[in-house]
């Protein structure tokens, strides 16, 4: 393992410093004048909108491009990056938002991958027993010999920080740590970083929303806005509202009242329904809940507790394993999922990019993937592009989605305007229920505030929504039914009015609340 | 790499019009044949002479433009029998397989109907050919149908299956027109019994008239992929079948239909290769060069990029290079193997070129230049 950084560094001494760092696009100049620096042993947060130019920073930073002006200092020597391998010799590691890791390959092998002891032939054990110390220093835990595509995004993030500490990284960048996670599985990263910053390695968090992470954890933020320094702070002296100022450059309302509408006649009902796991196991134990028209009705969780596989079981995409769904008075269980879409059905998924869109698509293809079994948009076999088209055209200014027309392919679009175009092309076809996971993950806080409030306008439209959420706030904000669920069971279900912090997160956390049940 | 005060830059294209994916093609020959006047010239052949000869029997010469106009047809077939399954992400290897029970179909409806023993010509071709192609596209499409299932119900990797029924069919092939077998020739000779003369496809110009089959099958492949429903489906479960699953798209229908679409294709090959090309009527001894030639279904497939259009250039090309390189090997006394040398180069060229689908090249000031001129703030 290469210790050059480290040795001589002291805690406190400046190890990564960008001075006037500009990188121009066509048409976009992403980063202007960036002056960044980070301390050994400091956390430093670096806070933006989508679009501010966090990933350009982030990719100058880690030698994926290269600065068109400005400098890059290792310990007061310039450095000029080649490529990331040049930034990993020197000690700089990045931990991506997408995880690059291979799924059928297990833990310990990921984490060996690539790294320049691994050679031809592989000395796992020994690794396994490196990489322990390292979890045991700072609090990670993982099983070595799981295989990628069976753990959960969290778990996926551990290994992705583990390789990168393998390899012998001094400075750590995280890109959106916690925007995959659950609330634990945030908690038990934080105290890994903070434990990380204790063993004096420094910590580059870059952050699009979730702005009390930024305030629990870092010493320092930076706030970037269209590609400038707006603002750079000592955390002390900064709150959620002051960040948000600097980030949006406007003052922004961080709850959403919840909506009054008089509730309808029941639209989805559930009934002991319970299904299986891609790892083989009872993911979900047989829950009961109905959802009205004009309901919004909250489920609340960790993930991992089987939110999956309901979601999947809800849209005909994964086998019941015991139990009946309704829909309208009809029994959907062995429906399938283009049924259902027919049936009026809305499904947003929560992986936008895998699921949720076709990258390779335009806009107007993205937007017939809701549209090719509807007899109104099809004559005779052949799909009728032109009113598909219109219709695009239309949704995305409705939605206002951000892009330069509807022969864009949806790889190009921002994570917030990919939500809004999934959301705009399921909404459009007013479903009678829609089934909306994760619907904010990711997102800034302007798409988070949109997102939220389609979802309210479908319920005034008489749907019935189900939320399936990790966002506490989120959940208690909008629903009139909070489920929390645990180990694929309901630990209740709540009225909106009663749902508290306490008590929700209590139950998510697997305690039953007598009483309060309906 | 820089030359004076201008450098040489690799940029990413943002986009690629259709002609200047045909330029780039039409380099990558270009390219491929200068490559391989080295293979002439060490055979001490000029290879201008070569290469006038190959192109002027392949395209000109009466006798060899059919040839190279039935391989055309052959070629085609077995390129969209590649075609639909790519688009849908899928790699049909199975054309030989499904080309040869094409043909084994066609003569079991000759056999049915008593072609062989009384080898008579009352037999009314109004009825037989249009049987005799029905049974060779649906021989095909049921060969295609297995990986097509086993792909759709069980993620059995459809390249293996495919591989498979190769070999398999190959045999039945031999089993069947070989010695003792039901098809065989009277005379022995390893080949199967002769199609009387009244079945003989009718030819237009002296081309069968499976060219207007293909023809039309390229428009209509066309025009599926681009505006109908169905070609929808398939091209979204291409890109991302678990985003197509979630649109409501069968797992199972797709990877099922292309394959029973593309093997009924490459089954049409069969029909047309043993029952429609003048001088062939009967299913040759070696067949089996025929299943290797529809391998290039894949190369033409992959060279037009799943377009059915581009496809037709494409096919007509390598249709002309195997049958002109054959016939220059022969009036040269070239070594063995140059048709397949020179279809290997042209192959290779043109996979490589595609990189210029995605980059150009162009030619830059130096940095010193443009950082003179300052960048704007």
């Amino acid at each position: 393992m290469q210790k050059a950084l480290h040795e001589g560094v002291k805690r406190g001494d400046t190890v990564l410093e960008a001075r006037g760092i500009t990188k121009i696009f066509p048409g976009v100049i992403a980063n202007h004048q960036i002056d960044f620096e980070i301390k050994a042993g400091e956390i430093h947060a670096i806070l933006g909108e989508n679009g501010a130019g966090k990933t350009t920073l982030m990719n100058v930073l880690f030698g994926l491009y290269q600065p068109d002006e400005g400098d890059i200092y290792i310990s007061g020597q310039k450095v000029n990056f080649r490529s990331p391998l040049d930034a990993i010799e020197l000690g700089i590691g990045m931990v991506h938002q997408h995880r690059k890791l291979v799924s059928a390959h297990t833990v310990i092998e990921n984490i060996v991958l690539g790294h320049p002891r691994a050679g031809r032939v592989l000395d796992l054990k020994r690794a396994e027993v490196e990489v322990e110390e390292l979890c045991q220093k700072y609090g990670f835990k993982i099983d070595f010999k799981a295989k990628v595509w069976q753990l959960s995004e969290g778990e996926k993030q551990v290994v992705e920080i583990l390789k990168t500490l393998y390899r012998g990284a001094e400075v750590l960048i995280l890109d959106e740590p916690t925007s995959a996670l659950t609330p634990l599985e945030t908690e038990k990263l934080l105290e890994s970083i903070k434990a990380m910053a204790e063993d004096d390695l420094a910590i580059v968090p870059f952050i699009t929303h979730k702005l009390p992470i930024v305030l629990a954890i870092s010493d320092r933020v930076t706030v970037l806005r269209r590609g400038k320094v707006v603002a750079s702070f000592e955390t002390k002296d900064a709150t959620e509202k002051s960040l948000a100022m600097e980030m949006v450059g406007r003052e922004v309302i961080f709850r959403i009242k919840r909506a009054k509408v008089e509730r309808g006649k029941p639209v989805l009902q559930v009934e002991d329904l319970s299904a299986i796991s891609d790892k083989d196991i009872l993911a979900l134990k047989g829950v009961s809940f109905t959802v009205c028209e004009g309901e919004i009705f909250g489920i609340a969780g960790v993930s991992g507790n089987g939110q999956q596989e309901l979601a999947e079981v809800l849209a005909g995409l994964r086998d019941a394993q015991g139990g009946k769904v309704t829909l309208e008075g009809k029994d959907i269980t062995r429906s399938s999922s283009l049924e259902r879409w027919q049936l009026g059905m809305g499904y947003i998924p929560a992986d936008r990019i895998d699921i949720g869109s076709i990258g390779d698509f335009s806009l107007v293809d993205n937007t017939t993937m809701n549209y090719h079994f509807d007899k109104n948009y099809v004559r005779r076999g052949a799909l009728d592009y032109r009113k598909i088209r219109q219709l695009t055209e239309q949704i995305i200014t409705e939605y206002d989605v951000a892009t330069p027309g509807v022969d864009t392919t949806a790889v190009c679009l921002s994570g917030g305007n990919l939500q809004k175009m999934i959301l705009a092309r399921v909404l459009s076809r007013r479903p009678r229920l829609v089934i909306a996971h994760l619907p904010t993950q990711g997102l800034d806080i302007g798409a988070t505030e949109f997102v939220r409030n389609k979802l309210v306008e479908a319920k005034k439209e008489k749907a019935a929504v189900v939320l399936i959420s990790e966002d506490l706030d989120e959940v208690l904000s909008l629903s009139d039914w909070v489920a929390p669920i645990y180990e694929g069971e309901f630990m209740g279900i709540i009225p909106g009015d009663d749902a508290r912090r306490e008590n929700v997160g209590a139950m998510m956390a697997g305690l039953h609340l007598q009483g309060e049940e309906i | 790499m820089r030359l004076g005060s201008t450098e040489l830059k690799l940029e990413k294209r943002l986009t690629l019009s259709g002609w200047q994916a045909a330029l780039i093609s039409v380099l990558a020959i270009v390219f491929a044949l200068l490559i391989f006047s080295l293979i002439f010239i060490l055979a001490d052949v000029n290879p201008l002479i070569a290469y006038q000869k190959i192109f002027s029997y392949a395209f000109v010469n009466p006798h060899g433009l059919p040839l190279t106009v039935n391989r055309f047809i052959f070629l085609l077939f077995c390129t969209y029998a590649f075609i639909i399954p790519y688009r849908a992400g899928l790699w049909n290897i199975g054309m030989a397989g499904q080309f040869y029970i094409g043909a084994l179909a066609t003569y079991a409806v000759l056999y049915a109907f008593g072609a062989k023993s009384f080898n008579n010509s009352n037999l009314s071709p109004v009825v037989i050919i249009p049987l005799m192609l029905l049974a060779a596209g649906v021989g095909g499409a049921v060969l295609g149908a297995i990986p097509g299932f086993t792909k759709g119900k069980y993620n059995i990797s459809e390249i293996v299956v495919t591989m498979m029924l190769n070999f398999l069919t190959f045999w039945l092939v031999a089993q069947m027109i070989k010695e003792g077998g039901l098809f065989m020739n009277p005379g022995g000779r390893g080949e199967s019994f002769e199609m009387p003369a009244s079945l003989h496809a009718p030819l237009i110009a002296d081309i069968p008239f499976t060219i207007f089959l293909v023809l039309a099958f390229a428009l209509l492949l066309y025009y599926m992929f681009a505006k109908t429903k169905i070609g929808y489906q398939i091209r979204a479960y291409g890109k991302n079948p678990a985003a197509a699953r979630y649109a409501g798209i069968s797992a199972l229908k797709i990877p099922l239909l292309v394959f029973i679409m593309g093997g009924a294709l490459a089954g049409l090959a069969g029909y047309h290769y043993f029952a429609a090309v003048p001088g062939v009527y009967k299913i040759a001894r070696n067949y089996g060069y025929f299943g290797d030639l529809a391998f290039y279904g894949i190369i033409c497939g992959l060279i037009s990029q799943g377009n059915p259009l581009a496809a037709i250039p494409v096919a007509f090309l390598f249709a002309g290079m195997s049958n002109g390189g054959r016939f220059v090997q022969g009036e040269l006394s070239l070594g063995f193997g140059i048709d397949y040398a020179l279809l290997g180069v042209l192959m290779i060229a043109l996979v490589a070129f595609q990189f210029f689908y995605r980059y150009s090249i162009v030619w830059q000031r130096t940095e010193k230049e443009i950082s003179d001129v300052g960048i704007p703030n």
